[in-house]
């Protein structure tokens, strides 16, 4: 079989066996793989309005098609399950190595559930695959597990593991790959935690067949010179993520403590200029050939900090978020999330949720915006629960709730937001609160016209920006909610502005027939209503966001985007605007005509 | 020889050199017998290209007991159109070192002496294999091809050059 390797790995850890099975070919065809396969497979998998904690709820690891190809950026994994920290469909994409090494192995998707009686580590060499007990690993931290698999299983083993944080069940625990790389939102590690596994390891010495192998090179390379590796597309391997600092900053829609500011005045010390200074190296994901990410070093209390990263999410959340502005610091607090396995968008919230209270003297937990030594130590008392750290690990939301401001809390249906203030970036508005997992800006990216290339007013937002929110725009690079639903169902990077024209060209490759572009973005749009419909079985609530990121009172006094608010009446009129256009009812239900339309053969 | 190099400092880890390599010559992505390889450690970032470096080492050849690595005249040019590559567009003469399969018995000689470990037991020939600069096009030059990074590069060494004059 080409591209696909056809096979499904089951692990169930409860009872401690595995099987294969055949890979849906159908479902592969309607929803090709990634996001889309996975939406199908948690459909049929994840039992209708199952606790998240319950063992049957399944872990779920899913390849794209072109991992293992040389398709550049298309190495990323996804993984999935009913989030503990939502209750709602999460995925979660990580880039490193283990997809492609999963596809080495045979498998293009590991569906995991049950629970071990005993710290557990599952080791796939091939068509191998055995349960270790994981004493040794216990407590372990996310570079310390990895160095001892490539040690203790195959010096090419590829590892999939939690940190401290995941043992300790924290809500915003993520799963670590290649050390810096994370299956970061939505708790994914928690669940693994709390299914006593520590870690998945991988070594694959087979191969991912493409029919003519050398013809496909060809064609990839074509793909590489002409899309990928421009002049415009350079930024990334360049400067990466921190490039967005100083254009978000400069638009007012940086978060600031606690979002009480879109403009952070010491954001010069941690732009991309700044970091540029003590980057070390430059890093690349498998088969890619941007490499966009960056290894910085550096110097804290004494002691040596590296890392590769932080990128643009962790700099706003755990830096402007927090007041912080000490470069140093930052990437200290970020080297801890990092190895103690704690996803630093939500880790940055509930820092800078936790120094607002204390401020506003609400509640003192011994943070202030900005103070660097208790700032650093926050992460550690989180992942173990101890002192403050307990009750940080409530999360944003029950943190804020228990304090009884819950308008102080900046999260979208209970996952943590990201680094855009839709104060100074209107699209993000709805994008966030119809967002598919929660506060996420992976759905749609309006800030990326909005802000960084200035090619729609940042302050406005009517049916045809829904549109764009809807569909997407190529021409403008703007993208939208299924265009993004399909590029990560190929998977591919955010980093490839890839447009339909091109998945055309890598869709017929795929199954050798040919597709229009319309068909590409209609498989983007099924998969966005399977991810509705999922969610509308497990019960989620209503699309919104933080008011007083949208209502008029809520705007800034002062700053680039000082009086600017979409304004209440605005956005629930743009809600609307966006149920009609998706075929969904005023609830936000998929009508049957719409359902029917798209192929789609499940029902609530 | 003309041989393939990995620059420590460039490369970025990210193996498109090993799937193009295994994609040539296995007719499918097979890193695993790929004919170079870059060893990265994901926690510290270091990186260590291992390629062979034909003529210009040779254990191989010296140990052999049944003569089953021999040397080929090649012509190689690279493809590509980035100027920052050290020998793009140009035509370089030179020698490989390539398995006679039909004599190489799988002894496991050469595999022991490879300063490099690019030289191994094929899992499905068991013969030996290793890197034969693609007929004169190595892949792994060719799609190293971030212009900003080009970490794989051909090298030429003094018996080449005394060859082109």
């Amino acid at each position: 079989m080409d591209f696909y390797k056809g096979n499904v790995l089951r692990i169930d850890l409860s009872a401690g066996t595995t099987a294969v099975e055949p890979l849906n070919m159908d479902w592969a065809e309607q929803y090709i793989g990634g996001k889309g396969l996975l939406l199908r497979y948690m459909w049929q998998e994840v039992p209708a309005k199952v606790d998240p904690w319950a063992p049957e709820n399944p872990i779920i690891l899913m390849t794209g098609p072109f991992a293992g190809t040389g398709v550049t950026t298309a190495s990323r994994l996804v993984v999935g399950c009913k989030s503990p920290t939502t209750g709602i469909y999460t995925d979660s994409y990580v880039g490193g190595s283990f997809a492609p090494e999963l596809k080495f192995a045979g498998y293009d998707a590991v569906v995991i559930t049950g629970k071990a009686a005993e710290p557990t580590v599952v080791v796939i060499k091939d068509d191998v695959v055995e349960f270790r007990p994981a004493d040794k690993y216990v407590g372990m931290q996310t570079s310390a597990v990895e160095e001892a698999m490539r040690k203790d299983v195959d010096p090419g083993a590829k590892t999939l593991s939690i940190g401290p944080a995941g043992e300790a069940k924290i809500p915003w625990a993520c799963i670590s790959t290649d050390q810096y790389h994370k299956a970061g939102r939505g708790g994914h590690g928690a669940l693994m935690g709390d299914k006593n596994l520590k870690a998945v390891v991988v070594r694959g010495t087979g191969s991912v067949s493409v029919g003519d192998a050398k013809a496909f090179l060809d064609l990839i390379y074509k793909l590489h010179e002409e899309y990928i590796l421009t002049e415009d597309n350079l930024w990334a391997h360049e400067e990466g993520t921190p490039v967005l600092v100083d254009p978000v900053n400069g638009a007012g829609a940086l978060p600031t403590r606690n979002w009480s500011a879109g403009e952070f005045e010491g954001a010069e010390k941690i732009n991309s200029e700044a970091f540029q200074k003590i980057r070390t190296k430059k890093r690349a994901c498998y088969q890619c050939a941007i490499g966009c990410r960056n290894f910085h070093a550096t110097t804290f209390a004494g002691e040596t900090v590296r890392g590769e990263g932080p990128e643009y999410e962790t700099i706003a959340l755990c830096g402007a978020n927090c007041g912080i502005d000490d470069i140093d610091a930052l990437m200290k607090f970020n080297e801890l999330c990092d190895e103690l396995g704690l996803d630093t968008i939500s880790t940055g919230s509930v820092v800078g949720l936790a120094m607002d209270l204390t401020e506003q003297g609400i509640n003192d937990f011994g943070l202030r915006f900005g103070e660097v030594e208790s700032y650093v130590k926050v992460p550690e008392l989180i992942a173990k629960r101890e002192g403050i750290g307990a009750e940080l690990a409530l999360g944003t939301r029950a943190l804020a709730a228990k304090y009884g401001h819950p308008e102080l809390a900046m999260e979208v249906k209970g996952l943590e937001l990201p680094g855009y203030d839709p104060r100074g970036s209107f699209g993000m508005s709805v994008g966030y609160a119809t967002s598919d997992r929660g506060g996420c800006h992976m759905r749609t990216y309006p800030t990326g016209d909005e802000v960084v290339a200035g090619t729609s007013p940042a302050n406005e937002i009517d049916a045809a920006k829904i549109e764009q929110i809807v569909v997407g725009d190529s021409s403008k690079g703007f993208i939208g909610q299924n265009m993004s639903s399909i590029k990560f169902s190929a998977i591919l990077c955010d980093f490839w502005a890839v447009t339909p024209e091109q998945l055309v060209i890598l869709f017929k490759e795929l199954w050798g027939h040919d597709f229009t572009e319309d068909e590409v973005l209609k498989i983007g749009e099924r998969v966005w209503n399977l991810g509705r419909l999922f969610n509308l079985r497990e019960g989620v609530e209503k699309d919104d966001l933080p008011k007083k990121l949208y209502a008029e009172s809520g705007a800034f006094a002062e700053g680039p985007s000082a009086g600017q608010a979409v304004g209440e009446d605005k956005f629930n009129a743009m809600m609307a605007e966006y149920y009609t256009q998706r075929g969904w009812d005023a609830s936000g239900v998929p009508s049957e005509a719409k359902l029917t339309e798209l192929g789609i053969d499940v029902r609530l | 020889m003309p041989h393939v190099m990995i620059s420590s400092k460039k490369c970025t880890g990210c193996h498109m050199c090993e799937l193009a390599c295994s994609a040539y010559h296995e007719g499918a992505y097979r890193p695993s017998v790929a004919r170079l390889f870059s060893e990265v450690n994901p926690t510290t970032g270091e990186i260590k290209g291992h390629t062979c470096l034909q003529t210009a080492c040779a254990k191989c050849q010296e140990v052999c007991p049944h003569d089953a690595i021999v040397t080929k005249e090649i012509t190689v040019r690279v493809k590509g159109d980035y100027p920052s590559k050290e020998k793009n567009g140009e035509v370089v003469k030179g020698y490989v070192l390539v398995v006679d399969e039909e004599k190489c018995t799988n002894c496991g000689e050469c595999y022991d002496v490879c300063p490099t470990g690019v030289i191994h037991e094929h899992p499905d020939r068991h013969v030996a294999f290793k890197c034969d600069l693609c007929d004169g096009e190595p892949q792994c030059i060719a799609f190293c091809q971030n212009p900003h990074v080009l970490a794989v590069d051909l090298k030429i060494d003094k018996m080449d050059r005394e060859l082109q004059a």
